[in-house]
């Protein structure tokens, strides 16, 4: 049959065949259990919102990323481009009950296509907990995405933790406008460190302020990266993000977690949006991050309440890629382990059958007569049933 | 094991060069062969020769943890990865260049610019708030202004010589250009034990 071309999907989709939505689903249902068990609520958003939800207000999803649609009277729609902000959005609309634990398993949508694997549908699992903001809740996030990596039965991974406000801090006594700000951080993300200092020395920046940001790129590795970084924390605000970054490694270190964590005050992320901890899942497994979190305090004031928040969420496709790697997927197991023919005229009596076996919980398929050859299906270990006018006999 | 993504030519000897400066047992690099997986004596190491403008590609994937390409490349692919280091040799210099006296044409408002660097020449004017023509080309640059296809051109200024002998000149040197060691955001953390002192010793020779 000829196939044409638009029976191919577009650029940056994929459909998920039997043996990659098995292994999919294993590892939902560990993370849904995962998720349960620590008293977190499943929420799910609607994939059709407003473009202005996201366009209007403080921390905006940029223009390019979203997928638009018009709606019927004009008005513009997006395809849910992050689940962290419909998840604000829910909290402060919805008058959520605070403290709340909220998990989700969703896609979002990114037009410009994201990162390396230029997947433009992410299918992400995430929690957020809404409604606080101390250091112990911050541990707990980080410990969580600890415990969800190791459900999943994920090797070799570790959490990269960093602090929003350790950058926004250097940066503020050196009165730089929203744009220059944003190319300074696209520079120390990309841990060019002499772009960084030229911009800064090129709008007259504090020497303090341009030599901590020299060393920003530097700044990451194991524990020590807190120590190396306190005579750069020359503001209150630098000041506090190492002190809060401290708390949250005691208390790290108390859960016996350290030898998961990790340090980086040189990665500021794309999202805006952060306002304390933030931190990232890596495997050496796979070229880019399969967890990314962080705290999140002011974003619900734009949807009218103030709901401090941390949480993470995982690239759950990423995730499999990684599994893949380390030998962790199996192929889908046999659809049933009996098959049950129906010869004609039977059909009543097998229906019979096939409803009395899987109430029993065995998994049946039920098919017309001599579908399969019974050779195979027994070679298989596949018991095979065949139904008749005068019963249900064993082949 | 480390792997490195080195752009094939002058640029991978010199690296090759460098990373034996540091302790990388690069030899490899050196030897005239088809294997398109270079993999050290010792075998800590694996080289991948590609092409320039693939090396951010390999990098970014993670295919490869390092790789040592020119500046101009990595602006031109602006790919997401760790810039770590201004090796400081290969140097040049990305130029506006053509005729010292520009006709104006009164029938195209926008200045028609020839280049390689067609993301980089876009992004350079649209930071500009210029309107302008890109002419993409593939080779032999200086052409395209002296057949009147462009008015001037975007590209790489080594030593002028080409420009000089068709009568060009450069209008404006705009970005210094030098080869740089890049790293994947991935392996720079789950490898730091042999990234990290490997850059240290790089960044004490530069």
């Amino acid at each position: 049959m000829k196939r044409k071309s638009y029976y191919r999907l577009p650029a940056g989709v994929q459909d998920l065949l039997p043996d990659e939505c098995y292994n999919l689903n294993t590892i939902e249902e560990k993370l849904e259990k995962k998720f349960s068990l620590a008293g977190c609520s499943r929420v799910q958003s609607a994939a059709l919102e407003f473009y202005d939800t996201y366009a209007e207000i403080k921390n905006k999803i940029p223009q390019k990323k979203m997928f638009k649609l018009t709606d019927g009277d004009g008005s513009l729609l997006v395809l849910r481009p992050d689940m962290t902000l419909a998840v604000a959005r829910m909290a402060a609309t919805a008058d959520i009950a605070l403290p709340s634990k909220l998990c989700y398993f969703s896609n979002v949508w990114d037009y410009a296509g994201a990162g390396s694997y230029t997947i433009r549908e992410i299918y992400q699992a995430g929690v957020e907990f809404l409604g606080v903001s101390n250091a112990f809740s911050d541990a707990q996030a980080i410990a969580f995405a600890i415990e969800c990596l190791q459900a999943i039965g994920l090797k070799d991974f570790i959490i990269d933790v960093g602090h929003a406000g350790f950058f926004k801090g250097i940066l503020e006594e050196c009165a730089l406008d929203a744009e220059e700000v944003e190319k300074v951080r696209l520079l120390v993300n990309a841990k060019d460190a002499v772009g960084a200092q030229a911009l800064l020395e090129k709008h007259g920046a504090p020497k303090k302020a341009s030599d901590a940001l020299a060393a920003l790129p530097t700044l990451f590795g194991g524990v020590d990266v807190l120590s190396r970084a306190e005579k750069y924390a020359g503001t209150p605000a630098s000041r506090e993000a190492l002190d809060r970054l401290k708390k949250v490694y005691d208390l790290l270190k108390q859960f016996g977690l350290e030898k998961y964590v990790s340090f980086d005050l040189g990665t500021v992320k794309d999202l805006s949006y952060y306002s304390g901890v933030v931190f990232t899942g890596l495997t050496r497994s796979i070229g880019s991050a399969i967890l990314s979190g962080g705290r999140y305090d002011n974003l619900a004031d734009d949807f009218g309440r103030h709901v401090p928040a941390v949480g993470f969420a995982m690239g759950l496709k990423r995730i499999l890629i990684a599994l893949e790697r380390q030998g962790a997927l199996r192929p889908a197991a046999p659809q049933a382990d009996v098959v049950l023919f129906s010869e004609e005229g039977a059909e009543a009596k097998a229906y019979q059958a096939y409803l009395e076996l899987t109430e029993a919980g065995r998994r049946v398929d039920l098919l017309a007569a001599d579908t399969f050859s019974t050779e195979d299906l027994k070679n298989a270990g596949i018991v095979v049933l065949k139904a008749t006018k005068k019963g249900v006999e064993k082949l | 094991m480390i792997t490195v993504a080195l752009a094939k030519g002058r640029l991978a000897q010199e690296s090759a060069a460098l990373l034996k400066e540091c302790g990388v047992d690069a030899d490899v690099v050196f030897s005239d062969t088809r294997k398109l997986v270079l993999e050290s004596e010792d075998g800590q190491y694996a080289f991948f020769l590609v092409k320039p403008s693939d090396v951010p590609t390999y990098v970014e994937y993670g295919i490869a943890d390092i790789g040592i390409v020119g500046k101009d490349t990595l602006m031109e692919e602006d790919k997401d990865l760790y810039e770590m280091l201004d090796l400081k040799f290969e140097k040049c210099k990305l130029c506006v260049a053509g005729y010292p006296a520009m006709k104006k044409q009164l029938t195209n408002s926008h200045l028609r610019v020839a280049t390689k660097y067609v993301n980089t020449a876009r992004k350079l004017y649209a930071s500009r708030g210029e309107d302008i023509e890109i002419i993409a080309l593939h080779g032999s640059i200086e052409l395209a202004p002296v057949t009147g296809l462009a008015d001037v051109i975007f590209d790489i200024v080594q030593t002028g010589s080409t420009l000089k002998a068709n009568g060009l000149v450069v209008l404006e040197e705009v970005y210094d250009i030098s080869a740089r060691l890049v790293a994947n955001k991935v392996s720079l953390k789950t490898k730091a034990d042999v990234l990290l002192p490997l850059i240290e010793k790089m960044r004490a020779r530069v």
